[in-house]
């Protein structure tokens, strides 16, 4: 799991900050978006292993964010992580990997990261 | 001068203003008396076409005699001056008459007495009334003076009758037109149906002096108890003839008509007259009316008139009862609209609730996260003690216990459970419809319907279909900012694998959607709105495709868009075959 690089897409700041720290307890390298249009400019520019996206989101929001980005890679994994959990069983329709439904306990989203990290080599 | 002064007396009684009974009696009695008859007596031609003694003068012994039976045209004398309309006169030396029918041998005792006879056809120009016989015990041969003036007598007899019968049809007219006026009023009122259905019965039976009336109605009205409504005793082998006369009479879509002898029952022997006629509207058979006469005696002569009137009045019962059917489906409808506005109302407000609660949820969550998430870390990272320790789990523990609360509220506000049932989704549009029709602020939208009738029931959560179109018209309504026409298509198609489909489509006139944003329309959160909370359509494509079904968009650029919503016949995603 060394040196695999992760893009964190939220708005709430202390959110990003969380989730760097504990991914980065785990060993990822983590970068940090709080919008759509910064993440895709970041795609752009940089490689990463995964994005971690989330939904609602002002100006652009996560579904729209995550077009844009197959666009520019089409093969870009994506997981969606929301506040939300009613949207669960739409993610694959969305293109996107996984979705996570926002947590205290960041264990689902650090499985789930895992398990797309190792499925995509 | 002796004929002058009593034809102007027989004139002047003719025209008073007697009872009819009262004037025929006074004209025989002066015939008896001025002219020395005995016995003057007339026969009446019935309806059914026999003549019955009808009229006498005072002293008439034969009339007792005459009046037990009836003849009939061509019998007898009477028959014969009734069928040929000319008089004919004789004298005890002549064979005695056969008057009329053959049971007026009781006559042989008497006749005798009497020496002259003369019948005198009762006519105008064109009706026969009746026979006027005059009968003498002394005269020996009645003069040629006489037969005039008896032919003139029985000319203005003839008139008095013709006016009687005149006035006897029109005072039945009028007691008709005042049951079916009645009757009327009853069927018109917007009184419950069992109450109208059984005055009606009553109204009848009373004026038509019927022993008993029954409505038999042969449809559900709805919240209507019983079928049959009475007024009289409908027992014994009574009912059965009774339900026999209905069913002819629904079958041969005609009034018919029935003699009952009763001598079971009854000591006496009594008979009955039955009518059944079926009420029909549109040619077919709702219902049937049945009256029962008892026979009034053996000159029970209604048999036309009953026909007639049992038939006009179920004419009228099948309009009144066409109203008060279709008086209570609209009663209906309009009690179901009701508690679907009201059941909308509440789901509009429960919905906006549940997107607040949902708002909030939402807000709370992401804090909560935080908040929990770096507990974690600082019992993680610090090296706290025991009592440090505990305190920091407790914190972690009440944020999983919020956040499931959270959770539950989210599921709970935004995933009712399905119940599925079957709907008809043209009712379903029209109920909606009919909500937003009766917005004030819906008066600049045209909205035109194109309604398949044929459209097969669909299985699916019904309140949440309502959803559906209410989020798509609502969509409509504000691309439109209020003003413009708003179309609703149902038809039913087959789809590629040839498979049934229900297609709905919703389209306005408000300009179109930017073709840069149209593929995001469905997205969760995505609004153009100002206070949208861009969930309306995703919700909607969700419940669309959680039945099996498809949203499909059709993009004018400056005309408008049409929503077109694909949903299964047969198959169901969830369900396999219906």
């Amino acid at each position: 799991m060394k040196n695999k690089k992760i893009l964190i897409v939220d708005d709430e700041e202390n959110i990003r900050l969380l989730f760097k720290e504990e991914l980065e307890d785990e060993g990822y390298t983590v970068d940090l978006a709080s919008n759509g249009f910064e993440a895709i400019d970041k795609v752009k520019n940089n490689s990463y292993d995964l994005v971690v996206l989330d939904i609602k989101m002002p100006g652009i929001d996560g579904i729209q964010t995550l077009n844009e980005i197959k666009k520019i890679n089409t093969n870009q994994p994506i997981i969606l992580c929301s506040a939300y959990g009613e949207f669960r069983q739409d993610f694959s329709s969305w293109a996107s990997d996984a979705y996570v439904v926002k947590s205290a306990d960041t264990k689902e989203l650090k499985q789930t990261i895992a398990k797309i990290l190792t499925q995509n080599g | 001068m002796k004929s002058i002064e009593l034809l102007g007396e027989v004139i002047e009684i003719s025209n008073s203003n007697l009872e009819t009974n009262s004037r025929m009696k006074a004209i025989l009695n002066i015939i008896s008396y001025r002219m020395e008859f005995e016995e003057v007596l007339v026969f009446k031609l019935d309806k059914d076409k026999r003549l019955t003694c009808s009229y006498a003068n005072q002293t008439s012994q034969l009339y007792q005699l005459l009046n037990k039976h009836r003849c009939h045209i061509g019998e007898g004398v009477i028959g014969t001056v009734a069928q040929k309309r000319v008089p004919q006169y004789f004298i005890h030396k002549d064979i005695p008459p056969r008057f009329g029918c053959i049971f007026f041998n009781e006559l042989d005792d008497v006749i005798y007495n009497y020496r002259s006879y003369a019948f005198i056809p009762v006519s105008d120009d064109s009706f026969l009334y009746g026979v006027l016989i005059v009968i003498s015990r002394s005269m020996e041969r009645i003069n040629d003076n006489d037969k005039i003036l008896l032919a003139i007598i029985a000319r203005e007899i003839g008139g008095l009758l013709k006016t009687n019968d005149l006035l006897i049809n029109l005072k039945k007219r009028i007691s008709e037109l005042v049951t079916l006026s009645e009757l009327g009023k009853i069927l018109t009122t917007n009184l419950d149906p069992q109450i109208i259905l059984k005055n009606t019965v009553f109204t009848i039976a009373r004026a038509l002096n019927a022993v008993f009336a029954s409505i038999n109605i042969d449809w559900s009205i709805p919240k209507m108890e019983c079928q049959r409504f009475v007024y009289g005793n409908l027992n014994g082998s009574l009912s059965e003839i009774v339900e026999d006369c209905e069913t002819q009479a629904i079958q041969q879509k005609k009034t018919i008509n029935y003699e009952y002898y009763n001598n079971k029952d009854l000591p006496v022997k009594k008979i009955y007259t039955l009518y059944s006629a079926p009420i029909l509207t549109k040619n077919k058979a709702i219902g049937v009316l049945t009256v029962c006469f008892s026979k009034p005696g053996k000159n029970f002569n209604q048999n036309e008139d009953m026909l007639y009137i049992t038939t006009t009045i179920t004419n009228y019962i099948a309009n009144g009862l066409e109203n008060i059917l279709l008086s209570a489906k609209l009663k209906e409808v309009i009690k179901e609209l009701n508690e679907t506005q009201k059941r909308v109302i509440e789901q509009e407000k429960f919905k906006s609730l549940g997107e607040m609660m949902a708002n909030i949820a939402h807000e709370i969550k992401n804090p909560l996260v935080v908040i929990g998430g770096f507990t974690k870390r600082l019992a993680k990272k610090v090296n706290l003690s025991q009592t440090e320790n505990k305190y920091a789990n407790i914190i972690v523990s009440e944020v999983a216990r919020l956040e499931s609360i959270l959770n539950d509220v989210l599921n709970y506000v935004k995933e009712p459970p399905l119940s599925l049932e079957e709907c008809n989704i043209n009712a379903c549009i029209e109920d909606i419809l009919y909500l937003f029709t009766s917005d004030g602020s819906w008066e600049r939208v045209k909205i035109t319907k194109d309604l398949d009738p044929s459209l097969p029931l669909i299985l699916c959560d019904v309140q949440q279909m309502k959803q559906v179109f209410i989020n798509m018209i609502l969509n409509s309504f504000e691309a439109m900012n209020g003003k413009g026409e708003i179309t609703i298509k149902t038809k039913n198609i087959i789809d590629d694998e040839n498979y049934p489909q229900v297609m709905i489509s919703i389209s306005d006139t408000g300009g179109g959607i930017d073709p840069t944003i149209i593929e995001n329309i469905f997205n969760p959160f995505f609004t153009t709105k100002e206070k949208g909370t861009g969930l309306g359509l995703a919700i909607s494509n969700k419940i669309v495709k959680n039945i099996g079904g498809r949203i499909e968009i059709e993009n004018i650029v400056g005309k408008g868009v049409t929503f077109k919503i694909y949903l299964p016949v047969k198959k169901n995603k969830n369900n396999g075959e219906v």
